[in-house]
């Protein structure tokens, strides 16, 4: 008897989760629309994602959305973001006589970049942060 | 057999291999064993090999890379969550990012035009600092090629996380949160790891640099390629 009752609350439980979980990603999936709209709309020249996602801060942050509520999909989203870059990683192969004819200045500007930013960056927080006794 | 026409061809590939790549990564935590990296070299290798043109394989591949402009929503997010713990410093946080974001640019610019190299180079890699679905979305501004772009901020990426910390400590800069910063404006999610890996504060001020840098080099980078072509 008791078990009957135990596997029942699992059971809604789960389907509570899913319509939780759904609710999230559709909740994503507007913003990313409405972003789309606008940046076609107005021209900001920014790309539609990131008017959503300025959009979805913006939500959190007047209190329009709860953080509980699209957490489950963005999680997820962000977890799983290096698959849906993949695609373009496969891109390369279009590319192999090009790389090969460039892959110097690209190496040297990956590697020029990268050590400029590191230091310049951190530098400047370093010298105006307040003491971050955490 | 002309399965491979299919997009649910592309789809299920690029998740298989997806799925091997970062099954190896947690039994060889090696930074070059990088998922996006290894799962790429493995579909390439497979489509060469059972002789599978590139477009087919993208027609679903298009449906998973569709994606990234959800997870760019989903950064929003993050964003919020860390914004909390770093609120205290926000103005030199920000000051931080916009100069580390301003220099990576200006790098690549001088080193291309030193090296004298084509325009769609500069087109293609301006945005190479920046978590790579903003970057393919900034190259679609510029009109570069999208993969270039993904292949050389994912090496942008591995560098930032295999030296980061090691370089900024010889370079005298112990400050969590610098360090924290600075990988995430140079070496965007890649580098966020490494920084997560250094304590929650270096990762929280990592994550927050990936999505200010990612917002600020949309906002002039095309601008200075313009400016830079003509």
């Amino acid at each position: 008897m008791n078990n009957i009752f135990r596997k029942r609350l699992k059971t809604t439980d789960l389907l509570q989760r899913s319509i939780k979980t759904i609710k999230a990603f559709f909740l994503v999936f507007l913003f990313y629309g409405i972003g789309e709209a606008v940046s076609h709309f107005v021209k900001i020249g920014l790309p539609g994602s990131i008017v959503g996602m300025l959009l979805i801060f913006i939500a959190l942050k007047m209190k329009l959305i709860k953080l509980n509520t699209v957490k489950p999909a963005s999680d997820v989203l962000v977890k799983y973001m290096m698959l849906f870059f993949v695609p373009f990683g496969v891109g390369l192969m279009m590319y192999f006589d090009f790389i090969k004819s460039y892959w110097l200045v690209l190496s040297v500007a990956a590697t020029g970049s990268v050590l400029m930013t590191l230091y310049t960056t951190a530098w400047v927080l370093q010298k105006l942060e307040k003491d971050d006794a955490l | 057999m002309t399965l491979y026409k299919f997009s649910i061809f592309g789809i299920l590939v690029t998740v298989i291999a997806f799925l091997l790549a970062r099954t190896l990564k947690t039994k060889v935590n090696i930074v070059l064993f990088n998922p996006v990296l290894v799962a790429s070299a493995l579909i390439i290798l497979f489509l060469v090999l059972v002789d599978i043109p590139f477009d087919d394989y993208y027609k679903g591949g298009k449906y998973v890379s569709f994606l990234l402009g959800p997870s760019v929503v989903a950064l929003g997010v993050v964003f919020y969550e860390k914004y909390q713990v770093i609120k205290r410093n926000i103005y030199p946080f920000l000051i931080a990012v916009c100069c580390g974001g301003t220099i990576s640019v200006f790098t690549v610019v001088i080193i291309t035009f030193l090296m004298n190299a084509p325009e769609v180079i500069l087109k293609s890699i301006v945005s190479l600092s920046v978590t790579t679905p903003i970057a393919i979305e900034i190259t679609k501004i510029t009109e570069g090629i999208p993969s270039i772009t993904a292949g050389v901020v994912i090496t942008v990426g591995i560098l930032g996380n295999a030296i980061g910390p090691g370089f900024l400590k010889l370079l005298g800069i112990q400050s969590p949160s610098a360090i924290g910063t600075a990988l995430g404006t140079a070496a965007h999610g890649i580098g966020t790891a490494r920084a997560l890996e250094e304590g929650y504060l270096s990762g929280a001020y990592s994550g927050l640099a990936m999505c200010v840098n990612g917002i600020l080099t949309t906002l002039f980078a095309p601008y200075v390629v313009l400016w830079v072509v003509q």
